[in-house]
């Protein structure tokens, strides 16, 4: 009774258990499954931030960086019966003095003797003594006389310079030669200082005179490149500068001072070449000055006129300038120009001049034995180009850790291992192969270099990073984790509880 | 039986020949070391001239910015720089802004006297194309294939850059258009890349920004110069206003660059010590730097010229080589080949001429002098930049915020307990 009544004791609260989702199993799944979400997402976290950093062939680039090409030349000593002793000494003199130089060049040089002993190939060359006092080059072969107690030295000199004349080259010479490209733009132009002062060369049948004077240096150039031709016409191209006035002969006249020459090029006003494509331009001017700069000289440093009226902006093309011209230029009147023009192109492309004394005899502009020179030249520098850029690329990589390297660069890179590998094989047999291959593998090297994929991340400093994440992760953490913390704590509790009536009812 | 004797004289010739080939070479080497040095020492080996303007900085109160790259613009332009050869990268277009009250110009003085714009500006990087992408593609020449030449920097190792930025920036950074910033590290990243693939001889590294001489303290890599307008903890004033433009139109430092720049014509013979020595904290209301270390000629013979010019050598074909008819033939070949050692006399008297008045001024002392500034500022960032404490601070701050995140935590938890 006494029980009954008693008030009835507070209804228990309500068992927190019941509820579905505060059930400690169920909790437990759901903190699990935000967990399990979290680390599922940290591959995919690492994948998407980190850099695809593909391997490139770095032990293969160090082997080639100590390789080099080397073009092997054949010199062949001929002479008539009575000068065979001559021959069988010079053979020996020659192989003596010049396979030094031409080692240090990229060349491997042996000489013969005789008619028969080797056939003609490309690096192949005679060398004919004959009785005369002057040399003269024909094809891949050079008459020189030997009747003079100093000619043995004279027919080494010489040989050495037709076959390595990059040795004597200043360096001054070396400057003014353009890089190596394939492709060059060549844009003529014809300007006229001021059309309206009376004396101006309002046309001129550039198309013709390009045909008749270039076209057969084109043709023999095009183992080494293409060219591409533009022409134009400007009736207004003012000068920046006030040339100085001088007296010729007493009359009046004008003139440029050398430093004059450097600023020649008004660029400000004068638009030269179209912009078309991304193959360096080489600029033929040709300036018809105003009647009141007319006639216009270049000066040496006296101030003296000279007798030249052209010059070399080195690796940017030539200037001619024509006093007094008829409106309209014909192809013949064109002639003069054109070979000023002729001459500059080939001295921006790096073509060697024969040695001193040395003529040619052939009807085109430059000989054989220019024409493999200079290819074995390229050759070398492309080779050495683009193994300069492939251990660049290797370096670069390393050093800068943020730099990616894709899947193209990669194969770009291994392209031009190949092709430096095949400009290797193909040296010993013909140098216009070890050219283009070496070119190829130019034009690769550099694609890889320039890969629009290899910009590095921008720099991140440490603080950065800080700053960045924690807002973000840190407010998604603490609940995460606390709430972690909280469930070890109540499970050590529940467990703790459950093993305390345990062991009291042992003590019982 | 003549012959034997004759042969003999004939190859004793022949070895003294060589011997003396020999020491010709060696008298040869020495000589084209001798002219590297003389074109490291004075004379730059540059063949063209380029150069990266960048204002990065967009809004109409940034007139300032946009003035003083166009000012730059217009210099170099002027000095002979085509416009083929000038990435101008401008944020913002001022000229065409509805607030500006002179619709298509741009000024860059109180008075309006010289309008920036003028009627030939080729503007190649423009608006949101200013990008810290965009601009480190142009240096390293990382660019997609589609890109047009005049967009790109098409230099090689006989180019001499110059490269000047504009904008906001502070400590070792320098904001693009108020949501990104290039860093110092970034731009040295850059020039370290054009190095390795030759695509420059020297860069002139030129800033004009707030706390500006950090920009460059991260460079590494040889023959750059690089000067800017204000050090570390410092800002860079504006020069003044324009009461109708009605904001600042020109900064400071720029300004006074740019009026030491109207003094040069195309064939002057000023050094950039020249101008480094024009540089006073009562001109400019900050203290501008000049690091050199990485510059390998001396200041004094480094011509202003050889950035800021078109081309630096010409050489005269003589008449000999000209005067063919008909496609060369022989004589004229032995006249060429005659005429090149005058040909070479020439340019070497070119050069020769250059140094003299150059080297004119010349003190030794002045050089070192100005060697040991820029040095000791240059040691004073890199202590600054990597010096233990720093990264000691950095480490020491990372573990306070894990320990603020652990407590947090904790008090988290122990609230719950409760």
């Amino acid at each position: 009774m006494a029980d009954a009544a008693a008030p009835a004791p507070p209804s228990p609260p309500v068992d927190l258990s019941r509820i579905t989702f505060e059930s400690t199993r169920n909790r437990r799944r759901i903190i699990a499954s935000y967990w399990f979400i979290v680390i599922l997402a940290l591959p995919l976290w690492w994948r998407t931030t980190s850099i695809d950093r593909l391997s490139l062939p770095e032990s293969r680039a160090r082997v080639l960086a100590e390789k080099h090409l080397s073009s092997p030349v054949h010199v062949e000593l001929r002479g008539s019966q009575e000068q065979l002793e001559h021959v069988h000494t010079l053979h020996h003199e020659l192989a003596r003095w010049i396979s030094p130089v031409a080692e240090a060049n990229g060349l491997s040089f042996t000489a013969g003797q005789g008619p028969h002993t080797r056939k003609a190939g490309p690096g192949s060359y005679n060398v004919v003594l004959e009785n005369r006092q002057d040399a003269v080059v024909e094809g891949r072969s050079l008459h020189i006389g030997l009747n003079e107690p100093s000619a043995g030295q004279r027919v080494i000199d010489t040989v050495t310079k037709i076959l390595v004349p990059h040795v004597s080259q200043t360096a001054s010479e070396e400057h003014r030669v353009v890089k190596y490209s394939p492709r060059y733009r060549l844009a003529f132009s014809l300007l006229n200082e001021d059309a309206s002062s009376g004396r101006a060369a309002l046309s001129w049948d550039v198309r013709e005179a390009v045909d008749t004077y270039l076209h057969g240096t084109f043709d023999r150039l095009s183992v080494l490149h293409n060219f591409t031709i533009e022409s134009q016409v400007q009736y207004h191209a003012p000068l920046a500068f006030e040339p100085r006035a001088i007296h010729v002969a007493d009359n009046d006249a004008h003139g440029l001072t050398p430093e004059d020459l450097t600023v020649f090029v008004n660029s400000a006003e004068w638009t030269l070449a179209s912009s078309s494509s991304n193959d360096p331009v080489l600029h033929f001017v040709l300036f018809v000055p105003s009647s009141q700069h007319s006639p216009l000289y270049i000066l040496d440093h006296e101030g003296q006129a000279t007798t030249s009226d052209a010059f070399v902006l080195p690796q940017w093309g030539g200037i001619l300038v024509l006093n007094s011209p008829p409106s309209h230029l014909t192809v013949s009147e064109l002639a003069k120009t054109f070979h000023t023009f002729h001459r500059q192109l080939l001295t921006l492309l790096g073509v060697p001049d024969l040695p001193a004394g040395v003529q040619s005899r052939q009807a085109e502009a430059f000989t054989d034995w220019q024409l493999d020179a200079l290819v074995r030249q390229r050759a070398r520098q492309n080779f050495e180009n683009s193994k300069d850029t492939l251990n660049s690329i290797v370096k670069l990589v390393h050093q800068i850790e943020n730099m990616p390297v894709g899947e193209d660069v990669q194969g770009d890179v291994q392209d031009a291992l190949d092709a430096l590998d095949a400009a290797l094989e193909a040296v010993p047999s013909s140098s216009t192969q070890a050219l283009q291959r070496s070119a190829e593998a130019l034009t690769l090297s550099s694609r890889a270099f320039f890969n629009p994929g290899m910009l590095a991340l921008l720099y991140f400093p440490a603080e950065h990073k800080y700053a960045v994440y924690a807002p973000l992760f840190a407010s998604v953490a603490a609940p995460l984790i606390a709430a972690i913390v909280r469930e070890v704590i109540a499970w050590r509790k529940a467990r703790r509880a459950a093993r305390q009536p345990e062991a009291r009812a042992r003590a019982d | 039986m003549l012959i034997l004797p004759w042969l003999s004289a004939a190859v004793v010739a022949a070895a003294s020949w060589s011997q003396r080939v020999h020491a010709q070479n060696a008298d040869q080497e020495h000589a084209v070391r001798g002219f590297f040095n003389a074109q490291s020492g004075s004379v730059s080996s540059h063949t063209n001239n380029w150069a990266v303007l960048v204002c990065a900085s967009r809004y109409w109160f940034n007139y300032r910015h946009m003035s003083n790259a166009l000012g730059m613009y217009r210099t170099v332009k002027r000095l002979g720089i085509p416009d083929s050869n000038i990435i101008l990268m401008l944020a913002d277009d001022v000229a065409c802004n509805p607030r500006n009250k002179f619709p298509g110009c741009v000024y860059s003085n109180a008075g309006r006297s010289l309008d920036l714009y003028g009627d030939n500006i080729e503007v190649d990087y423009r608006g949101y194309e200013v990008t810290v992408e965009n601009f480190l593609r142009v240096l390293t020449g990382r660019m997609d294939p589609s890109v047009p030449r005049s967009k790109r920097l098409l230099t090689d190792d006989r180019s001499n850059i110059f490269v000047y930025m504009t904008g906001h920036g502070g400590n070792e950074f320098l904001k693009f258009q108020d949501n990104e910033e290039i860093s110092a590290y970034d731009i040295a990243d850059a020039f370290e890349q054009m190095w390795q693939k030759k695509r420059y001889n020297e860069i002139f590294f030129m800033i004009d920004t707030c706390q500006a001489n950090t920009m460059y303290s991260k460079f590494y890599s040889p023959n750059i110069l690089a000067t800017g307008s204000s050090e570390i903890h410092e800002n860079s004033y504006s020069y003044e206003n324009d009461n109708d433009i009605g904001v600042a139109v020109i900064d400071s430092y720029t300004h006074h660059v740019l009026e030491f720049m109207e003094g040069i014509g195309k064939t002057s013979h000023k050094s950039v010590q020249d101008l480094f020595d024009t540089y006073s904290f009562e001109k400019i209301h900050s203290h501008p730097g000049v690091r050199a270390d990485l510059f390998r000629r001396p200041l004094r013979q480094t011509l202003v010229t050889d950035f800021f010019g078109g081309v630096a050598q010409a050489e005269v074909l003589s008449s000999a080589l000209v005067s063919g008819q008909g496609i060369p033939n022989t004589t004229e070949r032995s006249h060429a080949q005659e005429a090149v050692p005058e040909k070479l006399a020439m340019v070497n008297a070119v050069e020769a001429y250059r140094t003299n008045a150059t080297s004119g001024q010349t003190s030794t002392q002045q050089i070192e002098i100005v060697r040991t500034r820029a040095l000791d500022t240059a040691a004073m960032f890199e202590s600054y930049a990597r010096g233990e404490q720093g990264s000691f601070s950095i480490t020491a701050r990372a573990w306070a915020s894990v320990a603020v995140a652990g407590s947090l935590i904790a008090w988290v938890s122990r609230i719950s307990k409760h």
